[in-house]
């Protein structure tokens, strides 16, 4: 019922489609870029907003595109996809915008409670952190090389992803956000059980009940709040974030996760074409986190991941041999970027490296280029630690020649 | 929170509640420890099985049980036990009500019975809704403990449990008399703690807690590795011979050029050589004539 409402709505999306693109051609402060926390695409024209975390930003190419939808896959115990999602809500909340906060755990009202701290303007930490490495970076370049001197002039490696822009806020994760921020923002929650506390005779229709809920009640407050261009919101837009946490998992009344060949193969692929449908015709933006390692079916993650526009994987360190390997000391896990969407345009950003890990500070939450460490030991060289050279086959064509390359490097 | 027990290969000691599959426990609280500690002792007496009947053996009346057992089915209609269709949220919660006062900890005994007869969903509906569901009924669930035979399920259904539980904790029969109790913790504030820890059973079904494994038992290659580096650490002591440079031999050393030192121009030109693209370098004649307009100037036509 959804998709043949969202099939309604077609003609009205090349209107928006029309306006969304004409935007590239307007100048500066044009009506659309003067949605809060919004800014152009120069690639492609399309409105941009941030995922909350800078850094990831960078890695997708800018940002999020308005109407598109990010999958990020959940990492074994769900603790870093947690802050993902909390960062891009919390994003939202200092933008201004408004959010849809769904869950299949936790109530809405506890998520919201649980943001964590802006940190707005100049933070101190950061910028300290900023100045202390600016000034090693000088130290070590005015050191001229005396051996390896034909290294001098390849450019530095460049760790976070970007200069501290004007676009996307940081978080101070040892805080919460204070209540007064939230209360001057609308949001939307959405409780799985809340709701079933209302019609206690829906059993019948209890396996997909979630899902469907879910669609129906976004797509009511796209509707109602006129996200979708038509009336009432004429005078003030505003971009609504969409955040799902853990679709897919048993809560649902989904069996993805539980047998490999579920009941229903398709509810979750449904869902997302139905979802997408509502994204595509208004202005909002989803993030939604899926359990993916616990999908036993991969046809169906293979769906989910066409069906999404950007896909990002977590893989943590933690209860892996990878938490105590030398080589991944500093991270606490990789990020995986799987796709990002080409829009407006026949190819899509490629980043410069795919080579990314993660790191949670005491407060900040950071997401790096991957390099190896310094070997400092006093071994004949790395290649003799047989196990240190084993994961370096991740890392990217530059490193895997230095770390397989043994009898090479032999010297 | 929640906690979740999977024995894969673990048997429970023969005990009065023993026959009662599927009781349900709600008994207030009157300890007074920190939570941590008093949740692992939770988890280590309802592991161990003894911990009940060290509470006291017969049911006392803060101790409730909800008898599954004798007719699972509903088939010979006695009043009061409960059945499988009673697996519901709104059902369990009236049940709690009628019985418990202050804030309750929730036993189920054990979930793979459940399990193997109610869709797998379902029942970790119930169970994720359960407390939300008493905190509106006005009973306060602060644990929930669940005990599950590993070995009857699926790998995956198994996976898919953990992850809605705080607390794992995963039994192993080890070799020989200590048991080892794998802990899995989520606490707040993003972090996840992962412990081992012996345990045995005495004669009077009493848990003994043995401690944690010595750093030297969890990883034996770092230890290995570590009495290397000492070894390695100064290979010139003991030696007939002077590997060590004074402070002047060392600057004489380095003074000397070697055959890879190249002087400041030539290292620059040998650097930009290869980056640099390829240049010609003209110098006009007095004849030529250098007109952007008409390049074809000088050619009679």
């Amino acid at each position: 019922m959804a998709a043949l409402e969202t099939g309604e709505m077609l003609p009205r999306r090349s209107e928006e489609g029309a306006a969304a693109a004409a935007t590239s051609f307007q100048r500066r402060g044009g009506r659309l870029a003067s949605l809060p926390g919004t800014r152009p695409s120069a690639r492609h024209g399309q409105l941009l907003l941030s995922s909350g975390l800078p850094s990831l930003d960078a890695g997708l190419g800018g940002g999020m595109a308005v109407g598109t939808l990010l999958l990020i896959e959940e990492d074994v115990y769900g603790v870093y996809a947690n802050l993902f999602f909390k960062h891009f809500l919390a994003e939202g909340v200092i933008c201004g915008q408004n959010l849809f906060v769904a869950s299949d755990k936790e109530d809405p009202a506890d998520i919201l409670k649980d943001l964590p701290s802006p940190l707005l303007n100049t933070s101190v930490n950061v910028m300290e952190e900023l100045a202390a490495r600016a000034v090693t970076s000088k130290q070590e370049s005015q050191e001229s090389m005396r051996i390896a001197w034909r290294y001098q002039n390849i450019p530095k490696l460049e760790v976070t992803q970007t200069a501290f822009s004007k676009f996307g806020h940081y978080f101070d994760l040892s805080k919460t956000m204070s209540p007064e921020l939230i209360q001057n923002i609308t949001w939307n929650g959405f409780s799985l059980f809340e709701e079933t506390n209302f019609c206690p005779d829906e059993k019948s229709c209890e396996m997909p009940c979630g899902y469907t809920r879910l669609l129906h009640s976004i797509q009511k407050v796209i509707y109602q709040r006129g996200y979708d261009g038509s009336g009432p919101q004429k005078k003030e837009r505003n971009i609504l974030r969409i955040g799902i946490q853990s679709l897919g998992s048993v809560l649902w009344g989904d069996d993805i996760c539980c047998t490999e060949n579920p009941q229903s193969i398709n509810r979750l692929t449904k869902f997302l074409y139905a979802l997408r449908g509502l994204l595509r015709t208004s202005l909002s933006a989803c993030m939604i986190t899926v359990p993916a390692h616990l999908i036993q079916n991969k046809a169906i993650m293979e769906r989910v991941i066409n069906l999404s526009d950007t896909v990002v994987g977590l893989e943590s360190f933690i209860g892996s041999e990878r938490e105590t390997n030398p080589l991944y000391k500093d991270y606490h896990g990789l990020i995986h970027i799987h796709r990002i969407p080409q829009l407006n345009s026949l190819i899509c950003d490629v980043p410069d490296t795919k080579d990314l890990a993660f790191r949670l500070k005491r407060k900040l939450f950071v997401i790096e280029r991957l390099h190896l460490p310094p070997d400092l030991s006093d071994t004949v060289s790395r290649t003799s630690k047989q196990d240190l050279a084993e994961p370096t086959k991740l890392l990217s064509s530059g490193c895997r020649a230095m770390a397989i390359g043994k009898e090479h490097l032999d010297f | 929170g929640r906690q979740l027990f999977s024995s894969p290969s673990w048997l429970l000691p023969e005990d009065d509640f023993r026959p009662k599959q599927c009781g349900t426990f709600a008994q207030p609280y009157s300890d007074v420890r920190g939570a941590g500690e008093r949740e692992r002792e939770r988890a280590r007496d309802a592991g161990g099985a003894g911990g009940w009947r060290s509470r006291g053996a017969r049911p006392s009346p803060r101790l409730f049980i909800h008898d599954g057992f004798r007719d699972p089915l509903g088939w010979s209609g006695a009043r009061g036990g409960l059945t499988v269709g009673d697996f519901s949220a709104p059902q369990l919660v009236l049940r709690f009500s009628q019985a418990a006062q202050g804030p309750a900890t929730l036993a189920l005994d054990s979930l793979s019975w459940l399990l193997l007869r109610l869709p797998f969903p379902s029942v970790c509906q119930v169970l994720a809704q359960l407390p939300k569901k008493a905190n509106t009924a006005g009973v306060r669930i602060r644990t929930l403990v669940a005990l599950l035979h590993g070995d009857l399920h699926p790998p995956e259904q198994l996976k898919a449990l953990h992850s809605l539980a705080r607390v794992v904790v995963t039994l192993k029969q080890g070799d020989g008399s200590p048991r080892v109790a794998v802990t899995l913790h989520r606490k707040r504030r993003n972090k996840v703690v992962q412990k081992k820890e012996y345990f045995t059973v005495l004669s009077g079904f009493a848990l003994k807690h043995l401690g944690e494994p010595s750093p030297a038992a969890v990883s034996g290659e770092e230890v290995i590795q570590k009495d290397d580096a000492s070894a390695v650490a100064d290979p010139t002591a003991n030696l007939t011979f002077n590997l060590r440079l004074s402070e002047a031999e060392r600057r004489a050393k380095e003074s000397v050029p070697l055959p890879y030192q190249f002087s400041e121009e030539k290292k620059s030109s040998l650097l930009q050589g290869p980056t640099g693209q390829g240049k010609i370098y003209y110098e006009p004649d007095a004849a030529d004539d250098i007109d952007d307009e008409d390049p074809d100037d000088d050619l009679d036509v």
